[in-house]
C-alpha cells in the first residue's frame, strides 16, 4: 500500500474517531438520558444486538433493494431523458415545465399516492426512489450534452458521422464529469427516497425500523443503529459512484 | 522517505482504530452502561414549591405536551386553560404538541403530557422515567373497523381477513395484536396492509383492505360522511387494554407531586363539565383553534364520540383492573418482557384508583 493511499485512510479513520470522541463528550458533559442521546458505547451494543438477532440485516436488505433498483431506473431514464433535453430545444422547452414541476412538488406528499396508485408495493417503493433521483442527473446530463465543443461537434460531422456518432462519440464521453456529478447528488437523494417511500407504506426497511424503533419500542439507541445503517447505504453508493468516475473519467 | 511516511500513517490509522473501539465497546460487565435506570435519573424541573399554594403572582409555569396536533378532542385541556382551571390553581400552563410526549416529559423538557397507556408500559419497560399519573379515557380508543358484514362477532372470525394499520407501532397495533390474540390468532394469520401516512381509510374505501384500525372518535365518523356504513370490533370486550391518560416524569413526581395532581385535577373537572354540556368543549377547542368552527357539526360529532370513551362521570382514577389485564396482555405478546411491575408504572397518589363495578 501506497504512503498516499494510507494518510487517505488514517485520516478517515481519525475523523471517525474525533467524531465518537466528541460524541462521547457531550453525552458525558450534558449527562444526557439515554433515551433523548444515546453513547456511542450503547449504540455499539444495541447494533451488535441488532446484527445478532437478524432485525438490521431484514431492515437493511428491504431498503438496500430499494435504493439500488430505484436510483437504476431513475438514473436509467434521467441520462435518456438529459441526453435528449440536451440535444432538442424543442423537447427541452415541452418537457422542461413537467419536469420542473414534478421537482417542485414534495416526493414526500407524492409518495402516499403512489403507495395507494400502485397498491403499496416494492414497485411503488422504487417509484419514488427513482423519481427523486431523476432531477439532478437529467438536468446535469442535459448541460453536459451541451458543454461539448463546438468545433469538436462540426468537426465529426464534416467527417460524415452521424447524429447518433456524435452523441455516443463525443456529447455522452465529453459530458461524462457532469453526469458523474448529478450521479453523485443523485445516489445520497436514493437514500432518502427509499425512506420516505417506506414511511408512506411498508413492512419492513430501515424506515420502518426508525419508527417502531422510536414510537414502538421507544429504543432510542436503535434508532440511532438503523440512522447509521443509511448512512453507511449512502456512504457505500457514493464511493462506488466516485470509483467507477475514475474508472471512466481518470483511468489511470 | 516514503517508507517512513507510510509508518507514520499506519501508526496514525491504528490509534485512530484504538480509539474508536473503545469510545464504541462497551467496558466489561460491572461498568456503568450510562443508560437510563426505569427508577431516575429525570432532570425534573420543577420547583419544590406546591402549585396550589401560589398566589395569583406566583403563577408556576408548566408545559403540557399534547400529541401531534390540535384537535377537539383535547377541549378539556382548552376549557381548563380558558375557564381559569389551571390559573386558580397557581399554574400557568402552555399547551404544546408533540409526537414524543414520553421522552419530552421524563427528560424535565415539559411537566406533563398526554400518552397512550399502552406507551407507557412499554417506554417504562424500556428504561424511560415515566408514570401514568390520570385516566382521561376509561374506554380503549382504538378499534377495527369496517363494514358490518365485514366485522366479525368474534376476533376469531379475523383470520384470513386483509387489515389496514398505520404501522407496527401504537395504540393502533396493540389494539390489533390484542385482538387476533383474543381470537387464538397472531398477525401472521391475516395479510396486515401498512399506512404510516393514517390513509387507511381511502385503503378501506378503496377495497384494498376489509378492515382497519382507527380511533372511534376520527375514522368511524370519516366513513360515515363518505356514506360508508359502518361496524365496530371494539378491545374492551376481548381485551382491555387501559386508555390514554396523563404522564408525568418521576422526577417531578418526587419533587412536586402536587402540582402533577393541580393539572390533572383541573383537567378532570373541564372534562366533567364537557361531558355534561358537549357545547362548552366545542367552544373551547373553536377558541383556542378557530379552523375547527368551520365545521362545527363535525367538531361536535367527533367531540360526543370522544366523550363516549372517556366514559363519564369522570375521576381521572387509574383503572388498575384494566391496567393488570392490559400489563399480561402486552407482557404474553412480548412487548414488554414484565422486568418492570405494572404498580411501577403509574402513580396512584394523584388521581388514586378506579374500582370496577
Amino acid at each position: 500500500m501506497d504512503a498516499t493511499r494510507m494518510k487517505r485512510i488514517a485520516a478517515g479513520l481519525v475523523s471517525l474517531a474525533t467524531f465518537l470522541v466528541l460524541w462521547k463528550l457531550l453525552t458525558v458533559a450534558t449527562g444526557t438520558p439515554s433515551y433523548i442521546l444515546p453513547a456511542p458505547e450503547v449504540v455499539g451494543e444495541r447494533a451488535a444486538r441488532a446484527i445478532g438477532s437478524g432485525i438490521l440485516w431484514e431492515h437493511l436488505w428491504a431498503t438496500l433493494s430499494e435504493v439500488v433498483l430505484g436510483f437504476s431506473l431513475g438514473a436509467a431514464a434521467a441520462v435518456f431523458v438529459g441526453v435528449a433535453l440536451g440535444k432538442s430545444v424543442v423537447i427541452e422547452r415541452v418537457l422542461s415545465p413537467y419536469i420542473v414541476a414534478a421537482q417542485a412538488v414534495p416526493v414526500l406528499a407524492l409518495a402516499p399516492l403512489l403507495d395507494i396508485w400502485f397498491g403499496g408495493g416494492l414497485f411503488a417503493r422504487v417509484l419514488v426512489v427513482a423519481l427523486i433521483v431523476f432531477f439532478p442527473i437529467a438536468i446535469a446530463t442535459m448541460v453536459g450534452i451541451r458543454s461539448a465543443d463546438p468545433r469538436l461537434r462540426e468537426m465529426l460531422r464534416s467527417l460524415g458521422a452521424s447524429p447518433a456518432q456524435v452523441t455516443t462519440q463525443l456529447e455522452i464521453p465529453s459530458a461524462l464529469p457532469v453526469i458523474f456529478g448529478g450521479l453523485r447528488v443523485g445516489v445520497t437523494l436514493s437514500v432518502i427516497g427509499a425512506v420516505v417511500a417506506e414511511w408512506a407504506g411498508a413492512s419492513v426497511g430501515l424506515g420502518v425500523l426508525i419508527n417502531i424503533a422510536d414510537q414502538g419500542l421507544f429504543d432510542t439507541p436503535l434508532m440511532f443503529v438503523a440512522l447509521a445503517a443509511l448512512a453507511v447505504i449512502g456512504l457505500a453508493f457514493y464511493s462506488l459512484v466516485v470509483f467507477v468516475e475514475r474508472q471512466l473519467v481518470h483511468p489511470t | 522517505m516514503s517508507s517512513r511516511a507510510n509508518q507514520s500513517a499506519l501508526l496514525i490509522a491504528v490509534a485512530a482504530l484504538a480509539v474508536i473501539a473503545i469510545v464504541l465497546f462497551r467496558p466489561p460487565a460491572g461498568a456503568p452502561s450510562g443508560s437510563a435506570s426505569p427508577t431516575g435519573g429525570a432532570s425534573a424541573t420543577a420547583s419544590s414549591s406546591t402549585a396550589a399554594s401560589a398566589s395569583a403572582e406566583e403563577l408556576r409555569p408548566v408545559r403540557l405536551l399534547l400529541g401531534f396536533q390540535p384537535d377537539v378532542q383535547f377541549a378539556p385541556f382548552y376549557l381548563a386553560q380558558q375557564a381559569g382551571y389551571f390559573r386558580d390553581a397557581g399554574l400557568e400552563v402552555t399547551i404544546e404538541y408533540s409526537d414524543d410526549v414520553l421522552r419530552l416529559v421524563a427528560d424535565g423538557q415539559a411537566e406533563l403530557g398526554v400518552a397512550d397507556a399502552t406507551d407507557v408500559m412499554i417506554g417504562r419497560t424500556s428504561g424511560i422515567p415515566i408514570k401514568y399519573v390520570a385516566t382521561l379515557y376509561e374506554h380503549f380508543p382504538v378499534a377495527l373497523i369496517g363494514s358490518p358484514d365485514a366485522v366479525p362477532d368474534d376476533p376469531s372470525g379475523l383470520a384470513g381477513m386483509r387489515i389496514g394499520t398505520p404501522g407496527r407501532f401504537g395504540s393502533s397495533w396493540h389494539a390489533l395484536v390484542a385482538l387476533l390474540d383474543a381470537g387464538g390468532l397472531t398477525p401472521d394469520d391475516v395479510t396486515i396492509r401498512e399506512y404510516p401516512q393514517f390513509n387507511q381509510v381511502e385503503g378501506l374505501l378503496n377495497g384494498d383492505v376489509d378492515l382497519i384500525t382507527g380511533f372511534l372518535a376520527n375514522e368511524p365518523l370519516r366513513l360515515q360522511a363518505q356514506g360508508f356504513e359502518t361496524e365496530l370490533l371494539t378491545v374492551d370486550h376481548f381485551a382491555p387494554l387501559p386508555g390514554p391518560g396523563l404522564v408525568a416524569g418521576d422526577g417531578l413526581l418526587a419533587s412536586d407531586p402536587d402540582l402533577v395532581n393541580a393539572v390533572a385535577s383541573a383537567v378532570v373537572q373541564a372534562q366533567e363539565e364537557i361531558g355534561r354540556d358537549p357545547q362548552r368543549g366545542v367552544d373551547a377547542a373553536v377558541t383556542e383553534v378557530p379552523a375547527i368552527g368551520e365545521d362545527r357539526a363535525t367538531a361536535t360529532a367527533v367531540l360526543e364520540a370522544t366523550i363516549d370513551a372517556w366514559d363519564p362521570p369522570v375521576s381521572g382514577g387509574v383503572v388498575r383492573d384494566v391496567w393488570d389485564a392490559g400489563y399480561q396482555t402486552l407482557r404474553r405478546l412480548g412487548f414488554i418482557d414484565g422486568s418492570v411491575p405494572v404498580e411501577d408504572m403509574y402513580d396512584l397518589r394523584v388521581m388514586g384508583i378506579v374500582d370496577p363495578l
